[in-house]
């Protein structure tokens, strides 16, 4: 990948036409075309259903596009394999709704994750991590503010704790875009914040990319640079969070919708 | 006969099979054909395929009768007095929230069921030559209650070398256990839907499962005398013998966990461009370690007991032992070993289910 790396251009991300069909049938992407520039705090909203998790899902190949193109750096990833899908998903770290960390493991252990794809298959059987590697990882720890809990078990953190992991394990990867599929849906309101505090100074301090799917527009409002509006698959709003006025709103969610706040 | 939706074709073939049984059972009630004639299997077999046939339509015109053909009344039962066994068995749940309330001597499906079990098990009396008379016969009762006298005094003198082969028994079954995990763990990977996701190797999958099956349908007893005549009578074989069975079975037992993990540390791993390997060793592994240590113990708590009776074929250990000693009728001596591995089998027993629930 390096060797196509496009520096001219300032878009880190360019989707062309990407639909996804998924097995039974449902067309669950239509069409859809956006570019992300390098350093973006990207949100994407629409309401559940519409198709956030499967776009983030084809970013990093998790899930497989049916067509359509996805420059990322300039290079069409829609059709790698072995070891350049993997050093795909190394760039493109992901953070999830429920954390999807290793329950059983440390909370080091679960940041060191994020060197696999670094480290020998061998090596990482045995857990041998490089020295460089464990100080990395006690160091974004410290960054996400919960370094004095590097030795304890992750399953006995609270919501917002084991998110900050992942989101360590994220960084621990080097990767050039973040995507944080709905990070702060099952965290209460405040912990909420924090978390998406910590997205932003990754954002801001690291200068990686973050393309971040969430549902509230008042935490929309707060973080994103730019937002897409998803709705039954297809792009119904692009612009500055400022310029969603009412009207947007109920195009977005429908009729009904009324806005929520969560402060 | 117009449209069947899957549940009726499981229930015709129920209720075909149902009366093929009861026809041929009363067949040869009726007709008492000769040792013969018995013997003849293309014909009896023509005979059970004529009387499948006949059942097949007779269950499909009650069927036919019993539900609502036309798009309206699909859900509706016109009548449930014919429903047949079959139908009433696999019929979906949306026509059993209708019920009508008939008793159960008033519809075809009670009688139905009634004629089966009466018939099928007066066959199974006959068949397995029941008799009270053999079972009270004095003579049989006097030298039963002799060769108990007998087993109930132990020989204690023969203790030592009972305990020298019940212990070579536990390693028999030791091995074989310790030798198939390694074998199953990677197995069942192999076997794990959820593993072999692409159509290749979903193909491989279904071969996977087909010939661990076939592996596991086979008794560990007829793999002792296939093994006793590669590798010779004794322990070995035995513990081969037990080794393929655990494969199987452990294989079975690892997959279906493998298959009920959660699949949120899988994508979390893959995510952050770990390969296969290590996806598997840090995102499935840690999630089945546990059961699998369980399912390991109680597989060789089973094995013990499975190697007592290899031993009788050609399989070494205890039973072997056992075997020696009851073809020559010496009953003390049987019971001396009988009361040490009860002892050890209770004692397999009582640890492993400690183990086990230490391991929750
Ligand atoms: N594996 C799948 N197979 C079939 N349909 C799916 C699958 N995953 C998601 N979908 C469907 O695709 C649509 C979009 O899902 P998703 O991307 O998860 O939406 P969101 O993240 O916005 O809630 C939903 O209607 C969902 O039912
Ligand atoms: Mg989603």
């Amino acid at each position: 990948m390096n060797s196509a790396e496009n520096t001219s251009s300032s878009n880190i991300l360019s989707i062309k036409n990407l639909n996804k069909i998924y097995n039974n049938g449902f067309h669950a992407l239509n069409n859809i075309c956006f570019d992300v520039k390098r350093g973006e705090f990207l949100v994407i909203i629409g309401l559940s259903g519409s198709g956030k998790s499967t776009l983030l899902r084809c970013i990093n190949r998790l899930h497989d596009p049916s067509s359509g193109e996805i420059l990322f750096n300039g290079v069409d990833v829609t059709q790698l394999k072995g070891q350049k899908l993997r050093e795909l998903r190394k760039q493109a770290a992901m953070i999830f709704q429920h954390f999807n960390l290793i329950p059983r493991y440390s909370v080091l252990s679960n940041v060191l994750m994020g060197r696999l794809s670094s480290t020998s298959t061998l090596a990482s059987l045995f857990s041998q991590f490089s020295a460089k590697d464990k100080k990395q990882a006690l160091e974004y720890l410290r960054l996400v503010g919960i370094e004095e809990k590097a030795s304890l078990r992750v399953d006995q953190l609270s919501g917002g704790q084991q998110q900050r992991v992942a989101i360590a394990r994220a960084l621990s990867q080097n990767p050039k875009i973040l995507l944080a599929d709905e990070p702060v849906a099952s965290l209460d309101p405040a912990t909420c914040h924090t978390v998406m505090d910590y997205l932003k100074k990754v954002n801001q301090e690291l200068n990686i990319t973050v393309i971040c799917n969430l549902h509230f527009l008042s935490l929309v409002k707060q973080y994103a640079t730019r937002v897409i509006a998803l709705r039954k698959g297809e792009i119904v709003y692009q612009g500055h969070p400022s310029e969603i006025t009412p009207e947007w709103f109920t195009k977005i969610y429908g009729e009904e919708a009324r806005e929520v706040h969560v402060n | 006969m117009k449209t069947y939706n899957f549940f009726s074709i499981k229930a015709i073939f129920f209720d075909a099979i149902n009366f093929a049984v009861v026809g041929s059972i009363l067949t040869v009630a009726i007709l008492h054909p000769t040792e013969e004639q018995l013997l003849s299997l293309h014909r009896n077999a023509l005979v059970f395929l004529i009387f499948f046939i006949v059942g097949s339509g007779l269950s499909s015109i009650l069927i036919s009768c019993c539900y609502g053909k036309k798009q309206s009344e699909i859900k509706k039962i016109i009548s449930s007095r014919y429903k047949t066994l079959g139908a009433h068995l696999f019929e979906s749940p949306k026509y059993k929230l209708n019920h009508s309330t008939h008793s159960f001597f008033s519809t075809v499906w009670g009688w139905q069921l009634l004629l089966t079990l009466v018939l099928v098990f007066i066959t199974g009396a006959i068949q397995t030559h029941f008799s009270f008379g053999e079972l009270f016969d004095p003579q049989g009762l006097n030298s039963a209650s002799q060769l108990f006298r007998q087993i109930a005094s132990p020989d204690w003198s023969i203790l030592p070398i009972a305990v020298l082969k019940v212990i070579e028994t536990i390693f028999i079954a030791f091995m074989a256990t310790v030798l198939a995990i390694p074998i199953a763990f990677f197995l069942a990977f192999l076997s794990a839907k959820n593993i072999m996701k692409h159509p290749l190797a979903f193909a491989f999958y279904g071969l996977m499962r087909t010939f661990l099956n076939i592996i596991r349908s086979i008794e560990p007893i007829i793999w002792a005398i296939i093994f006793s005549v590669w590798v010779g009578i004794g322990s070995f074989s035995g513990m081969l013998a037990l080794m393929i069975h655990s494969v199987a079975s452990l294989t079975k037992q690892y997959s279906e966990i493998v298959e009920s993990v959660n699949e949120g540390p899988i994508e979390g791993i893959q995510s952050t461009g770990a390969n296969l390997i290590q996806t598997i060793w840090f995102a499935i592994v840690p999630q089945v370690v546990l059961p699998y240590i369980s399912f390991t113990i109680y597989r060789w708590d089973i094995n013990v007991r499975m190697a007592t009776i290899i031993g009788f074929a050609g399989g070494g250990g205890i039973g072997t032992l056992l075997n020696q000693y009851s073809m020559r009728a010496m009953w003390p001596q049987v019971g001396c070993l009988i009361v040490v591995i009860a002892a050890v089998v209770w004692f397999m027993d009582m640890a492993s289910a400690y183990l086990r629930e230490s391991l929750k």
